[in-house]
């Protein structure tokens, strides 16, 4: 299996700006969300990417697509009907291939060498099904993330065999339900807005966008029908995720890149600066 | 291996289930002291929980019931008063290696056997306690509210369909009804949680789910528990109970803990074991509107309201345990937990609220069984223990479950028909009673570990009746199952416990079999114990005419029994149908998303004080709205007229009560010089609780041996023929103080505890009164002789003993029965808050298990500020008048026979009469000894005290050199609480006084009996000599339907054992075997009391 495409869901109504903020990446480099997303698809060897966004929105996302507009293609959600519906947007792009599958409100940054998209398609190449990131998540973040739980692909660490899928699920379902053995007590295994689809995923999105047609059905939902469809793996990525969508998400993201990179002692002696100046500031009051 | 060990560690049934009986009865100290040693040394090791309880329940029996008897009867010595500390705190294992030590010392004891008894129970107890907790925190879906220590960690979130309002504003309501419970065939309390885990085979419960309405007050039956959720517009919690009329806002994650605060602990229980805020927060000292803004969003906050239809307290229908669940199930709905929103719930959804319920009943200090939030459950379900398999966490550790199975009966089982038919013949009271179930289900738990014979047959048979009912009810036969649900009443539910019925119960049921022979059908238990709940089978075809006549028939018999048992309120019928929907949700939406009138009646007084600018945004449209229903041709009736109600002024209540109270201390005597000198006093500091104490450099010691006469071994010859001859001769009378209502007994329910009828004997239930009076029988016929009786009483028993007697033909005695009225009354007044402290804080107390300890804390800081804002030493008025008055301590009953003219009476009528016998009402064992009357009369003194050997539970006192001189020590008056437990001997207040020996103390004589003025003088005179004690005293307060508040409220006494302290008082002390001491104090007692023979032997003194 050859992942050489991906889809970058960047519809939400209230979200669908994200992508065209700047950050400056680990080089030092003056980038859009959108590039970094756009260089971590590419760094895992996809060649072409459909972007998934709101009808008026494509000029702004060509400007803020820079070097890389060459690699990609956009396709509008025409009414906001969901997260799936947006990933099914794209299903002409996809056709019969695999495809990666990133959000436009995360940026990643690996723990390793190797970028997270990379790892993740190379676990889905090696294993020849859908693969979705995972990571430890706590469950004070429950309200926020879909969870998998499964156990453990033997010889493995990292790997699990998908059993169940739920959305944002209450504490008290997760505990009785999405309980992964080998995890902290209260963590369980939380998206990471990365996933590696076959083209079978999009005949289940479609299952779900039919029976709930007054719904905004998640790709949880649909990937809850994958474990009885086809073997469905969850990966722990060497990574992390950040949010940017959620307040200060952006300046979390931006300090973890710059604080991985090339700038970083020029970074570090500002916040020494800043919380001296700050402390000052305290003391005065 | 030793045979007990062998019983408790067998997997064999037939061994495992045998009884501590066939093994301890007749054993030898010897042979008992060798298995105390094994079964301790196994509790100490054994890893496995049940049958580390098994043996320490065996131990506990062992001291309890079978090593005193073997124990040679002159044996005395001291309980260490370290040990009792320790039991005390809680501190168990180590109270227990306080007293073996003591026992390894100086050789076992009866003081220390009870010591013994009460530490291996208690601990016990705590460790099934602990694994239940342990049980209900590791059930999957639980776990994490324990870890959430933080709002900001806050996982859940209200649904988004509870945050759409509509334009006007209105925010959705979502409502559910929930039904309760009814137990079909009484398990035999087979759902206390110990007895399923350990026992599941033999947990099994019939349960039906039921609407009701009081019969002539609701139109028709239906769900009696509303209960409502919200969102609100200020960021607090709103808690509103409807029918206790109790609303408050919560705005501190701390004020959610703090239970005992208001009326609304159920509702906080149910809010923390909902996960809302969840219990792992306790402790935090955030805002809740921090917690709020994850939960609902900033500035927003949540309204959870309840009505139950004003069902009466005790109705032994689960009402509160289905409240518990009905709130718990509305909260998890509102936050996602339970997957539908509105409608019925699904088994999976059921099942979890369950055990949040029992985690919400644990965390409220109250406890329930398994079966009893069958409400959340539609219809008919057979409810059943189940083993703990390998996925479980109670695997391994118990037998069973702590969840049971619940099987709900299909129409294809109990047919519609069927159900209808049980409807037609079944009628439901509400019998008046509220009383504690508690000390029931602890002995059911002990006798099942025991396994005492006959009480595990009576389980066996329960079990068997259960499968019986079962089957008659698919055969649709109701008749049998009224046949089997008396059978199993009658038989082995009062095998296993005596104490499930009463005498108001059994005459109920007398008067239904009278009235309608075999059209009445059977009785039905409802609930831990009867006189509360009840039902009563009839055949359908006069069902409607028994129903209006049982009505009247317990309302009319309570009124007999009323003096005499603690009701709470007249009893009521109701009308009740087969639910078949369980808990079940409605979201209301715009207009509709109403609550209900009597929430308006209830908040409306507080809103309207409220400027109007004040009120949030919510607020207003909810006014407007309300106000809109007053303009509809309904709402003007009803609506409108409660919400009138709710803020005009209401009639005088109060003012006709200060009425009847102020008439009610003119007409007894009330002195309110003397009181008011009791205030000034108390206030002042220089009477008190510690004021009471003898100073601290007073020297207190054990009685040497020649200070007593010990007549455990007998009682020589002559002095019993002496004895005998001085009751063939006219010479003696017995004098039984009445005049007390028995405080602990029935926790200040303010009945007349002479006329409870506590247990059986010679058929039928008999109370204390009855008792002495047919020892007094026995007596006479055995001695020959004439022995008048004389009961003290006072305002609050008189007016009840008199009719009680009379009503009864005095019991044969005619003229030799006589009633000493009590003439001196104080009034109650509120106690002072350093009294308060004093008692809580100074005088040890037992430390309750962990989280009850935390809602009596939390009691402790309500009823302090309810002193200081009431107004300390001020007069306690707020209740009842015969609850405000108080009688002013034993002393004064005494005098009061000299000026009733009761003594003089007496001697007029037995001229020969020279000695008079002295008990409280509550010391069973107390006779005319005529080995005793004899040595008392030897001895020529005016008084002889009987004392005995100190148990763990005789606290109050006892036998002591004061100063090197011998005399009586009231408890309260010991300078420390360690000087109590290095005296030998408890005082149990039977003595023996020689009339013309006191009749001089008081400076008279006979002739000065008439002399009205003379004899007054005497009596005031004396009693400035005597000490008076302030004790607090607990008071219940009914209102509502039949909620009881219990206030601690300060009085005075004076007490008849410090006369011993008079220098020109001569006064002997006899040491008596503990069967002729031993008093019952409280209705926990009964059980060991049956169990250890006294009651037999009681039996074998009296001629019924």
């Amino acid at each position: 299996m050859q992942v050489r495409k991906a889809v970058i869901t960047a519809a939400a109504p209230n979200q669908h700006t994200i992508p065209l903020q700047r950050l400056v990446d680990r080089q030092g480099h003056d980038k859009t969300a959108l590039q970094l997303i756009v260089e971590e698809t590419l760094t895992a060897g996809v060649e072409e990417i459909c972007v998934v966004i709101c009808p008026g929105d494509q000029r702004s996302y060509e400007q803020a697509a820079g070097d890389h507009l060459g690699s990609l293609k956009f396709v509008e959600q025409a009414q906001p009907r969901g997260y799936a519906d947006a990933i099914y947007r794209a299903r002409k792009f996809t056709g019969d291939e695999p495809f990666l599958h990133l959000v436009g409100d995360h940026l990643y940054l690996s723990r390793t060498d190797v970028a997270c998209a990379r790892q993740l398609v190379k676990i889905a190449t090696e294993f020849q099904c859908s693969v979705s990131a995972v990571q430890s998540t706590r469950e004070n973040k429950l309200p926020y993330f879909g969870i998998v739980s499964g156990d453990h692909v033997p010889r493995h660490d990292d790997l699990y065999e998908v059993q169940r899928v739920i959305e944002k699920p209450t504490p008290t379902l997760a505990e009785q339900e999405l309980v992964t053995p080998g995890l902290r007590a209260g963590h369980y295994l939380g998206f990471f807005g990365m996933h590696v689809l076959t083209a079978d995923v999009m005949n289940a999105i479609e299952q779900v966008l039919v029976s709930n047609p007054l719904s905004r059905p998640t790709l949880s939902d649909a990937a809850a029908l994958l474990p009885g469809r086809q073997r469905y793996l969850a990966y722990r990525v060497q990574g992390t995720r950040y949010n940017i969508g959620v307040q200060y998400g952006l300046l979390i993201a931006q300090l973890a890149i710059g604080l991985s990179g090339h700038d970083r002692d020029q970074i570090l002696t500002e916040l020494v600066e800043l919380l001296a100046v700050r402390s000052e500031a305290s003391a005065a009051v | 291996m030793n045979r007990l060990i062998e019983i408790i560690t067998s997997d064999d049934d037939a061994v495992r289930n045998q009884s501590l009986e066939s093994v301890c009865e007749n054993a030898s100290l010897d042979v008992l002291l060798e298995h105390i040693k094994a079964l301790d040394s196994f509790r100490r090791q054994e890893p496995n929980l049940y049958r580390r309880v098994r043996a320490l329940f065996f131990l506990a029996a062992i001291y309890r019931y079978h090593l005193p008897h073997q124990l040679d009867p002159t044996q005395t010595g001291l309980i260490p008063y370290d040990g009792y500390e320790h039991l005390l705190s809680r501190r168990f294992s180590e109270a227990i290696d306080t007293f073996l030590e003591s026992q390894n010392s100086h050789g076992p004891q009866d003081g220390l056997a009870s010591s013994l008894a009460a530490a291996y129970h208690q601990l016990g107890f705590q460790t099934l306690a602990d694994q239940v907790r342990h049980s209900v925190r590791s059930v999957r879906g639980n776990q994490w509210m324990f870890r959430l220590g933080h709002p900001d960690d806050h996982p859940l979130r209200i649904r988004p369909e509870l945050l759409a309002a509509d334009p006007a504003g209105v925010m959705p309501l979502l409502c559910e009804t929930t039904a309760v419970r009814m137990d079909f065939s009484h398990s035999a309390w087979s759902d206390i949680f110990f007895l399923g885990m350990d026992f599941p085979e033999g947990a099994r419960v019939l349960n039906v789910s039921i609407d009701l309405g009081v019969r002539g007050r609701d139109e028709s039956p239906k769900p009696p528990i509303e209960t409502y959720f919200r969102v609100i517009d200020r960021p607090v919690i709103r808690l509103v109970s409807v029918d206790l009329g109790a609303a408050t806002e919560i705005s501190t994650i701390a004020d959610m803990f703090d239970f005992a605060r208001d009326y609304l602990g159920l509702l906080k229980a149910a809010v923390i074991a909902s996960g809302v805020v969840a219990p792992g927060l306790e402790g935090c000292q955030q805002p809740i509107g921090d917690l709020l803004e994850r939960l609902v969003g900033p500035g927003m906050g949540i309204e959870l309201v309840s009505k139950i239809n004003d069902i009466p307290k005790g109705s032994r229908l689960a009402v509160s345990t289905n409240l518990l669940g009905s709130l718990i199930s509305i909260l998890m709905r509102a936050t996602g937990q339970v997957t539908t929103l509105t409608g019925a719930l699904s088994e999976n959804d059921r099942r979890l609220v369950a055990a949040r319920a029992i985690l919400g009943e644990w965390i409220g200090g109250s406890g329930g069984g398994w079966q009893d939030s069958g409400g959340v459950w539609p219809g008919i379900k057979l409810i059943c223990g189940t083993v703990a398999g390998s996925a479980d966490p109670e695997f391994g550790i118990s037998r069973g479950r702590l969840m049971p199975v619940h099987h709900v009966l299909g129409q294809d089982e109990v047919s519609h028909e069927v159900r209808q038919r049980l409807e037609d013949s079944l009628v439901l009271i509400h019998g008046g009673m509220a009383q504690n179930v508690g000390p029931i289900l602890e002995m059911v738990t002990e006798h099942y570990l025991l396994r005492s014979q006959r009480e595990w047959v009576g389980r066996q048979q329960a079990m068997k009746i259960l499968d019986d009912v079962v089957d008659a009810l698919k055969a649709g036969d109701i008749r049998r199952v009224g046949e089997l649900t008396t059978e199993n009443f009658e038989g082995p539910l009062q095998t296993i416990i005596p104490w499930a019925t009463n005498r108001f119960t059994d005459r109920l049921i007398e008067l239904c079999r009278k009235r309608y022979g075999k059209e009445f059908w059977g009785f039905w238990m409802l609930g831990g114990m009867a006189g509360g709940g009840m039902g009563f089978i009839f055949d359908p075809n006069i069902k409607l005419e028994a129903q209006r006549w049982l009505g009247e028939a317990a309302v009319s018999l309570k009124r007999e029994m009323q003096t005499s048992l603690p009701f709470a309120m007249d009893p009521v019928v109701y009308d009740f149908s087969i639910n078949d929907k369980g808990s079940f949700a409605k979201l209301y939406e715009g207009a509709d998303a109403m609550l209900p009138d009597r929430y308006f009646a209830l908040v409306l007084p507080d809103l309207l004080r409220t400027p109007t600018r004040d009120l949030s945004m919510q607020t207003r449209s909810d006014l407007q709205r309300i106000a809109q229903r007053c303009h509809t041709d309904r709402g003007m009736a009803t609506t409108a007229a409660m919400l009138l109600d709710s803020v005009l002024p209401r009639g005088t209540e109060d003012s006709s009560r200060d009425a009847s109270l102020g008439e009610l201390l003119q007409s007894t005597g009330f002195d309110r010089e003397q009181h008011e000198q009791v205030r000034a006093d108390l206030r002042a500091g220089r009477i008190g609780l510690s004021q009471n104490r003898l100073s601290a450099n007073t020297h207190i010691d054990d009685v040497q041996a020649d200070d007593v006469t010990d007549v455990r071994g007998g009682v020589p010859k002559k002095y019993v023929d002496l004895g005998k001859a001085a009751i063939r001769n006219d010479e003696i009378a017995v004098v039984t103080l009445a005049a007390g209502v028995g405080s602990r007994w029935t926790q200040g329910a303010g009945v007349c505890k002479a006329l409870h009828p506590f247990n059986r004997f010679g058929g039928r239930h008999r109370s204390f009164l009855e008792v002495h009076l047919a020892k007094n029988r026995w007596t006479a016929s055995q001695f020959g002789g004439r022995i008048p009786h004389v009961f003290t009483t006072s305002y609050m028993t008189d007016a009840a003993i008199r009719d009680f007697v009379e009503r009864n033909d005095r019991f044969g005695f005619d003229d030799s029965l006589h009633l000493s009225s009590g003439r001196s009354v104080g009034l109650r007044m509120i106690p002072m808050v350093r009294d308060l402290r004093f008692l809580w804080e100074e005088t040890s107390q037992q430390m309750l298990d962990e989280q009850q300890q935390k809602v009596r804390e939390s009691l402790r800081a309500a009823l302090i500020h309810w002193a200081q804002s009431a107004g300390e030493a001020n007069d306690y008025t707020d209740n009842l008048p015969e609850q405000c008055v108080h009688p002013v301590g034993h002393w004064y009953e005494i005098p009061n026979l000299l000026r009733g003219g009761v003594l003089s009476k007496l001697l007029a009528q037995q001229s020969n009469l020279k000695y008079l016998l002295l008990h409280n009402i509550d010391t069973l064992g107390a006779s005319v000894d005529p080995g005793l009357l004899g040595l008392h009369i030897d001895s020529n003194r005016m008084l002889s005290f009987e004392v005995i050997g100190r148990r763990l539970e005789d606290r109050g006192g006892g036998l002591a050199r004061v100063n090197g001189q011998p005399r009586l020590v009231e408890g309260l008056a010991m300078p420390s609480e360690r000087d109590e437990f290095s005296l030998t001997f408890y005082n149990s207040n039977t003595n023996w006084i020689t009339i013309d020996s006191l009749l001089a103390t008081f400076g008279l004589d006979r002739s000065d009996l008439n002399d009205n003025e003379k004899v007054d003088k005497a009596v005031r005179r004396l009693a400035l000599r005597m000490p008076t004690y302030i004790t607090l005293k607990d008071v219940k307060k009914r209102w509502g339907h039949a909620q009881e508040d219990v206030f601690p409220v300060a009085q005075f006494e004076k007490l008849w054992g410090d006369m011993t302290a008079l220098p020109e008082v001569a006064s002997g002390f006899f040491v008596t075997s503990l069967r002729r001491g031993q008093q019952l104090k409280s209705q926990a007692q009964l059980d060991p009391w049956k169990r250890d023979g006294s009651a037999n032997y009681i039996d074998s003194i009296c001629r019924w």
